[in-house]
């Protein structure tokens, strides 16, 4: 008997939100799969028709969070922001919708998205990295930085921006606080390598 | 404590390996470091004092620069070659790392134009030092604040607010100030501070503390410790703007606008630790109220209220204002004064107001051995005879200038230079003669009176201070 796409999709939600729920209880590490499918409800092998591995579902749990994220950016995006400023707002929206999550990111992102992982490891946190570069390169465009080639520009923002993620999931600052410092300061630094002509340009309004 | 530090700080050598080349960072010119270099001369240099003032924090950088620098003009007394190129290692390092902290740019621009001047600075430029040297956080854009609103909140300022300005129209210490409108109509300044910024100030001080520690040679580096800890506490203080508006309102209650003060109404519902919501006070600062050439009988009637305005929480509210700079006070168009920041106020405990007191009463009764002995507490001896001649002579003359005024009836001119003048450099000879073993509180009340004197200074005014004192003394009593 076939199953229909809207059971597949019941299916997925409920074996993701087994997972959100044990991974915050029990941290990522700790979680089994099988302990997954249990939660879920579903035989284990039925899990892996959805699910290759954990860190797959982890990881499009992440997706769906940056994706909703970068809607919350474009609505949130006044316009007016500056190249340094714009490029915060896109990262910290971001975070927001991560936050449910910061408990168990770490391991999660050290193993989907490590910049040593071999590709194929892990399609959805590819996937997140297209994503959430093509808006990185969107907002630079928009602000006119073109001066160094676009792939050394994304690739050094890549390494901060998981440098940014790791230092957030280890963030134990009040509403991790200590990263939006972090974040400020990684945007300057990112502007003023990125934009030869001006050291400063598009960096602080004041 | 100290250890703790040491082990969570950088080894020097690490430290001094990971400082940008000054030369190119382009924020500590090489000619300063090599006037520094210059300056130092075969001098050892007591620098217990001189690491606490370079590591008090905010306000002390004010006058701490300035000590600072006339240290490394005159206060080096013999020692070996190798202890001096220590000295200058260590010394020029800890200027490096300044100025790498941004939020102390200001700072260390003054830094080279002390090293310049003194001590050849006139009064007027002194005082305005004094009121220049701030920690300067690094600005915020306007989605920053979202953030912060966000996270403090849980809103955005366009929801809380009818408008919000996006541009800040002031700098805080800490933080930035933006105007705003609440929905029911009132103009309020909001207070907005950067993320983690005291904490990022608390390491770089531990760490700049530890850079300076190897220069100590002289004996006192034991209430150091007692020291550092009454820093970390009232820079946490200053930190936290829900204490900050506990004092606002606290104070508030004193002050009756009737009588010419005014101090802003807090919006609680508006405010967190790190967001401080209160009722926008309109006015000029000191400098742009001089700029319009006041009569005297202005600049007399606002030092009396700047008078009355400290004597008043000292005695009724056994409050410190430990950082009197200008920028706090507004000078209103209706002839009213307005205060803002509650931020660095200190409370005094029982037994530091039983020594004030006991000062007080040794000087109106003009009892020396009394004074001595007030003083010997103070500075932690607790016995005159256990102190030199020389330091309880310093000392002494450092009270008489500080506590003079108080007991006195007579009219006093806060613009004589000469008077001024002598109160800094008694200052400095405090700090040349090593006598900087004191009550932790002394810092704050040294700090108060330089600050509300250099005011005054500036207001080029005369008042009865005395009279003032004992009338809020009395006001005290009388509760
Ligand atoms: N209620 C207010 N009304 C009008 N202006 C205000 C008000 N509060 C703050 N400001 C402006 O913002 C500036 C900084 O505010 P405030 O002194 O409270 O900050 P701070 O963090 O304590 O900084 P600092 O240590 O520099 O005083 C003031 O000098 C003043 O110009």
């Amino acid at each position: 008997m076939r199953i229909t796409e809207e059971a597949k999709n019941q299916n997925r939600e409920k074996i993701i939100k087994a997972a959100a729920m044990l991974f915050a209880e029990k941290g990522f590490e700790e979680t089994t799969t099988r302990d997954i499918a249990k939660a879920a409800g579903l035989a284990t092998g039925t899990m892996f028709n959805y699910f290759p591995s954990k860190e797959t579902m982890a990881m499009s749990m992440i997706n769906e969070a940056l994706l909703k994220g970068g809607a919350d950016f474009v609505t949130r995006r006044t316009g007016e922001e500056e190249f340094a400023e714009e490029l915060f707002l896109f990262i910290t929206t971001g975070l927001q919708r991560l936050r449910a999550m910061h408990p168990f990111i770490g391991p999660v992102l050290e193993k989907s998205l490590s910049p040593f992982a071999r590709k194929a490891t892990c399609k959805e946190g590819e996937s997140a990295r297209e994503q959430h570069l093509a808006v990185v390169s969107a907002i630079m465009t928009r602000h006119g930085h073109t001066m160094v080639p676009e792939f050394l520009a994304t690739n050094i923002y890549w390494s901060l921006y998981l440098g940014i993620l790791a230092f957030w999931s280890n963030d134990d600052s009040p509403n991790q606080e200590a990263t939006l410092a972090m974040i400020d300061y990684s945007i300057i630094l990112f502007a003023r390598m990125i934009s030869a002509a001006d050291p400063v340009a598009g960096g602080l309004s004041k | 404590m100290m250890m703790e530090n040491r082990e969570k700080s950088l080894r020097i050598e690490e430290m001094i390996a990971a400082l940008p080349d000054a030369g190119n960072t382009g924020k500590v010119s090489p000619e300063i470091l090599a006037d520094i270099s210059k300056r130092i001369s075969l001098k050892k240099m007591p620098t217990s004092a001189l690491t606490r003032f370079w590591s008090l924090g905010n306000v002390q950088t004010k006058i701490a620069l300035g000590y600072l620098a006339y240290r490394v003009r005159s206060s080096f007394v013999s020692a070996g070659k190798k202890q001096k190129l220590l000295n200058e290692t260590h010394l020029a390092a800890a200027i490096r790392l300044l100025a790498t902290m941004g939020y102390m740019r200001g700072a260390v621009m003054k830094l080279g134009q002390i090293l310049a001047n003194l001590p050849d600075v006139v009064p007027d430029e002194f005082a305005e030092i004094l009121g220049a040297l701030h920690f300067e956080a690094p600005p915020m854009h306007y989605s920053m604040i979202r953030e912060v609103f966000v996270a403090e909140m849980g809103r955005e300022p366009e929801e809380i607010f009818a408008s919000f300005d996006k541009k800040a129209f002031a700098a805080a210490s800490l933080g930035q100030v933006h105007k705003a409108r609440l929905k029911t109509g009132e103009e309020v300044a909001v207070k907005i501070q950067y993320p983690h910024i005291a904490r990022t100030i608390q390491a770089d001080m531990r760490n700049l503390r530890f850079l300076l520690a190897p220069m100590r040679l002289s004996a006192d580096w034991g209430s150091m410790t007692e020291y550092l800890v009454e820093i970390e506490r009232v820079l946490t203080i200053e930190a936290d703007y829900e204490q900050e508006a506990a004092f606002c309102r606290q104070a508030g209650k004193l002050f009756e606008r009737a009588e010419g003060f005014v101090i802003p109404e807090i919006y609680d519902q508006y405010s967190s630790r790190r967001i401080l919501t209160m009722e926008f006070i309109p006015g000029c600062h000191l400098q742009e109220f001089l700029a319009g050439n006041p009569s005297e009988e202005l600049r007399n009637n606002y030092s009396l209220l700047i008078s009355r305005f400290w004597a008043r929480l000292f005695y009724s509210a056994k409050q410190i204002v430990a950082d009197p700079h200008p920028g706090n006070f507004i000078f209103m168009a209706d002839g009213r004064l307005g205060f803002i920041d509650f931020g660095c106020t200190r409370a005094t405990s029982v037994e530091e107001q039983e020594m004030l007191a006991q000062l007080e009463i040794a000087f109106l009764e003009k009892d020396p051995a009394k004074i001595d002995q007030v003083i010997a507490n103070a500075c932690l001896y607790h016995d005159p005879s256990r102190m030199s001649l020389v330091q309880l002579q310093v000392i002494r003359e450092v009270i008489t200038w500080q506590f003079g005024p108080i007991v006195s009836e007579k009219l006093y001119d806060w613009g004589d230079s000469d008077f001024f003048l002598r109160g800094m450099e008694l200052n400095l000879e405090m700090v040349q003669k090593g006598c900087s073993q004191s009550m932790p509180l002394c810092i704050w009340t040294n700090r108060m009176t330089y600050g509300f004197r250099a005011i005054c200074y500036r207001l080029k005014c005369q008042n009865y201070f005395g009279r003032i004192c004992r009338e809020e003394r009395e006001r005290a009593q009388n509760g």
